[in-house]
């Protein structure tokens, strides 16, 4: 493992280490720190533009009942499950496929396809939100969970790709030839081979993927009109008002709405481990 | 786009088609259903209307969902919804922001159903929800603009408000020799600044000249704007204003009224969220001051409404649920959370505070537009919002900043 | 024969690993995009008919001054953003490390990019506050006072930039932590037995190894930078008058509050031209690295 781990003999050194980027971290997260004070106070101390100071008033519960009571956040919690999930599954089988084509099989256009798939990914959303409605209505998708989750899987698929593809490209080329001399089909290749040691790909994709389809917000307006299946992301808009938001709520809820990815992060980390997974199949 | 709706239909008939064979009977005609969506934010309101819809459902044996939006999306997510699956009944605005929907077709005509209940003589506003004589829409509150204040404060200190132009100097420098800013003003969000505009363009330039203007009848060349940018240059350059206005919104600008750090303040009767409930009932309304004495009183006063969008799917039950909302005791219970002047005048607000503030300030007005981006095509505005903005900031630029917004009016309505 | 049908189905099975994917980008993504660019051609508000315009559109953005400064904000977006990648490695360098609390320090450092956009937007803007701000109240309890880098033309897209860096270099770090558990240990041991250290380390043995990821963190933060939008909005509208937007900012202001579709689809592909520019240096790269390898 790169940098050289601190040996687990030497427990001051490692005291040490982690005291100190405890110490970075504390400065990283200064901002974070900010919205959970923020979710502990009042409305009037917002108001008042009492930003850095200490509460005057501790609110912190009266700010979380707020956050259930004013707008139905367990409903669109679940429908954001719903809508991520899938998703995010789709997307990681789809774009292992294509990255696994795109960067172990030479063919004709095989460049031309992957530059679509990474120009794809380089277009502003907000352009194409009136031919993406347009297609969902016409195919009677509109104001459904398919319709997210659709277009969810489809726009990020290109990123993914151009992802799963370069770190598959990483792989080294011995292992394939092996596997090809012994007969081996693309299909078996691509499940016994590569699967397994991309799992530390696959894993940060996966974080990245359900944070970003979690905090979608702006394809939930345009392709759904019923509190029936929007997700957690209109839950927490609910929250602004016309004229005045109250800020202290809205972080209570920017924190209950931050829970799912971040315990995502959480669990999936013990997928990256994978340098001995290499050393062994090579072995 | 006429297209896409009958496709949307044809899929519904279909699968409408296909549930009744496979039933055998048309079981959805049964259960009679209403779909509202709204964009109210303020959480009482929310849960206002959904009492009333529950209210709605129960006596009438209704179905009722209510949809709520945040307010900004909603304004997205309208021009989505009203072509590709409108809802029974959706809260808007009126005026120019209404218009641009009726032009297409998109909202039903409700004239004979205001008849049959005469709620015109009860709604001077109504006016702002009739496009040629048909009305389009109910009007449900108004907001109206104008200088607010602390009693508290103009009490200690012996002030009167300002009256006319020449007052503004003097308030204003009373104002600052007792260590406050004269008139605070957040312009992040571009609108004060328009609504600034409006103020001053009212006074000068009056009512008709204002609504040709709006209408793109008018050029921003036009040299009746530098009668008003001029002595606007002159309250900017004598420091009346907030400094780095730019960098705050409303509500940072009017915590520096309620913390007796400004004397007064443009902003309509939502002014008091940015006040503790205690100091609340300090707030006074006074109207713009006057450049003319020859002039009219003409204000700024905002209409919401409510409507049927055209191709609501229960048009009859959507009818049903405006008789019943449009009751002076279910309007006021809507309306008593967020604080906005009912439309209907046969409501008692001496209830509220606010309220009152505003329906006193209403009186003797000679005429209304609503509000510098809900009277004008959405593109013009955007320029004009951004212009004014510019202009606080840099009152030497007034006429490149004309020009520029003049652009705009051109490309929307044509060259003059 | 059953041998030649194996034949033929290896043979076929690339073809059907990618129609899938493929397929559902091309119906979805690339089809709207095609739209987009037949829309540019237009004068439409969204939801009437459109009028042809040819490139009238494209004419009116070239003496757009807004355009010139979007243009030259993006800029600043683009260097602003170069910072991240590096930054990311170093946040996961410091973090891979079998130490127990770094589990939970990981995730932490990762936050950033869960937070909605909004409520950052809205701490950092707080952060400038000329009044209220910890900025103030930083230069006040020096005797100074704070500038209002909001209020300022020159300051505005730095301080707006800035906040947005935040969550895209835990974004990189993500990417980066991928990439350190994907190192080859061989390499890295044979690194260590030659003595080599530190910095020369990672210059000479680690960077080598991470330049796929190192690709992908680049391009990120590239479209990271030509597409954001929406913390502009939270932050500044665009303001102090039109003096922070970006060309992605510009694109959903002209479409959606000015709904001049055609005009916000010159944009986007104006923004898309640009962005081919990166794609193609991009690609040129990695195939010449490739072919090298």
């Amino acid at each position: 493992m790169y940098p050289r781990q601190i040996p687990e003999s030497r427990p001051a050194s490692r005291l040490l280490y982690a005291t100190g980027v405890w110490a970075v971290l504390l400065l990283w997260l200064m901002p974070v720190f900010a919205i959970i004070l923020t979710a502990f106070r009042t409305f009037e101390d917002v108001m008042a533009g009492n930003y850095w100071g200490w509460p005057t008033e501790i609110n912190f519960w009266g700010n979380l009942t707020a956050v259930f009571t004013q707008t139905d956040m367990l409903d669109y919690f679940v429908n954001s499950l719903i809508i991520t999930i899938p998703s995010t599954v789709l997307v990681l089988v789809l774009s292992t496929m294509t990255g696994y084509v795109l960067s172990r099989h030479r063919f004709p256009g095989a460049t031309l396809l992957f530059s679509v798939f990474i120009a794809g990914n380089f277009l502003p959303q907000q352009v194409f939100m009136i031919p993406v409605r347009d297609l969902m209505v016409s195919l009677g998708l509109y104001d459904t969970f398919g319709a997210l989750i659709i277009f969810h899987v489809a726009f990020q698929t290109g990123f993914a790709t151009l992802f799963m593809r370069n770190f598959i490209a990483a792989l080294p080329h011995e292992l394939f030839q092996a596997a090809r001399a012994e007969g081996a089909s693309p299909w078996q290749i691509l499940i016994q081979i590569v699967v397994p040691l991309v799992r530390p790909a696959l894993a940060a994709l996966a974080i990245l993927l359900f944070t970003f389809i979690w905090n979608d917000y702006f394809w939930a307006i345009v392709l759904t009109q019923t509190d029936a299946v929007k997700p957690v992301t209109a839950g927490l808009a609910n929250l602004r008002g016309e004229w005045v938001s109250s800020w202290n709520v809205v972080s209570a809820a920017t924190l209950f709405v931050a829970i799912p990815p971040v315990v995502m992060f959480f669990l999936m980390q013990r997928h990256f481990v994978a340098g001995l997974t290499m050393g062994a199949v090579k072995g | 786009m006429t297209r896409l709706r009958l496709n949307r239909r044809r899929f519904l008939a279909t699968s409408a088609a296909a549930g009744t064979a496979c039933l055998g009977a048309p079981l959805y005609a049964q259960t009679r259903e209403l779909v509202i969506i709204s964009n109210r934010g303020n959480p009482d309101q929310r849960a206002a209307l959904e009492a009333l819809a529950k209210e709605f459902g129960t006596s009438a044996g209704v179905k009722v969902s209510v949809n709520n939006m945040d307010h900004e999306a909603h304004k997205t997510a309208i021009r989505n919804y009203l072509v590709a699956s409108p809802p029974d009944i959706n809260f808007w605005f009126s005026g120019e922001r209404m218009q641009g929907f009726v032009e297409r077709g998109l909202f039903s005509d409700i004239t004979d159903l205001v008849e049959q209940n005469g709620w015109a003589d009860v709604v001077p506003a109504m006016g702002a929800t009739t496009v040629d004589g048909r009305i389009y829409g109910l009007p449900t509150a108004g907001l109206l603009w104008g200088l607010w204040y602390r009693q508290d404060v103009f009490d200690e200190n012996g002030w009167t408000p300002p009256a006319t132009a020449e007052d503004f100097f003097t308030f204003g420098e009373t104002a600052k020799a007792a260590g406050m800013t004269p008139f605070s003003i957040g312009t992040k969000n571009m609108w004060p600044a328009a609504g600034w505009f409006d103020h001053m363009n009212l006074r000068i330039n009056g009512l008709e000249h204002h609504k040709d203007l709006m209408a793109g009848r008018i050029a921003y060349t036009d040299a009746s704007l530098m009668k008003v940018m001029e002595p606007w240059t002159e309250l900017v350059n004598a420091g009346l204003f907030l400094e780095n206005a730019t960098s705050y919104a409303w509500e940072q600008a009017a915590a520096t009224l309620a913390q007796k750090k400004a004397a007064m303040m443009d902003l309509a009767g939502f002014i008091s969220y940015g006040f503790p409930e205690e100091d609340r009932g300090q707030l006074r309304f006074a109207p713009f001051p006057t450049y003319d004495a020859g002039m009219g009183r003409y204000e700024d006063f905002s209409v919401d409404s409510i409507h049927i969008p055209a191709g609501a799917k229960n048009p009859e039950v959507a009818r049903e649920f405006l008789t019943y909302f449009y009751q002076p005791d279910t309007l006021w219970s809507y309306l008593e959370p967020d604080g906005n002047l009912p439309a209907r005048t046969d409501i008692d607000v001496s209830g509220n505070h606010i309220m009152s503030e505003s329906k006193k300030g209403l009186v003797g007005v000679d005429g209304t537009s609503q509000y510098y981006d809900r009277d004008t095509n959405p593109d013009v505005a955007q320029a004009g919002l951004k212009g004014f903005q510019e202009f606080m900031a840099r009152p030497d630029r007034a006429e490149r900043i004309l020009a520029d917004i003049e652009r705009a009016r051109a490309r929307v309505y044509g060259a003059l | 024969m059953l041998r030649n049908r194996r034949k033929l189905l290896h043979r076929a099975t690339p073809a059907l690993l990618l129609a899938p994917g493929l397929l559902l980008f091309l119906v979805v993504i690339v089809f709207s995009a095609l739209r987009t660019f037949w829309i540019s051609l237009h004068v439409w508000d969204g939801f009437g008919d459109m009028a042809w315009a040819g490139l009238a559109n494209y004419v009116e953005l070239w003496g757009d001054p807004q355009f010139w400064v979007s243009l030259r904000n993006n800029v600043i977006w683009l260097v602003v953003f170069l910072l991240a990648p590096p930054l990311g490695l170093a946040i996961a360098l410091l973090v891979n490390q079998k130490i127990r609390s770094m589990r939970l320090a990981k995730s932490l450092f990762f936050m950033p990019l869960v937070l909605s956009t909004v409520t950052v937007g809205v701490i950092f803007v707080w952060f400038y506050d000329p009044t209220y701000g910890l900025l103030a109240l930083i230069f006040d309890a020096f005797g100074g006072t704070a500038p209002a880098v909001l209020s300022s033309d020159t300051w505005v897209t730095l301080a707006v930039v800035f906040a947005a860096l935040w969550p895209q270099v835990a974004f990189c770090m993500v990417l980066f932590l991928a990439g350190l558990n994907n190192l080859d240990e061989e390499i890295i041991g044979a690194g260590r037995v030659d003595n080599a250290r530190g910095w020369q380390m990672l210059r000479h043995v680690v960077l080598p190894q991470l330049r796929q990821v190192a690709f992908i963190a680049v391009a990120i933060s590239m479209i990271g930078a030509l597409r954001s939008f929406d913390i502009i909005a939270v932050m500044t509208s665009g303001g102090p008058f039109g003096s922070s937007t970006n060309l992605a900012y510009q694109m959903y202001e002209e479409s959606l509050f000015s709904y001049r579709f055609g005009y916000g689809a010159a944009l986007a592909t104006v923004l898309f031209a640009i962005m081919m520019v990166f794609i193609v240096w991009y690609l040129i790269r990695l195939l010449r690295d490739e072919r090298g390898a």
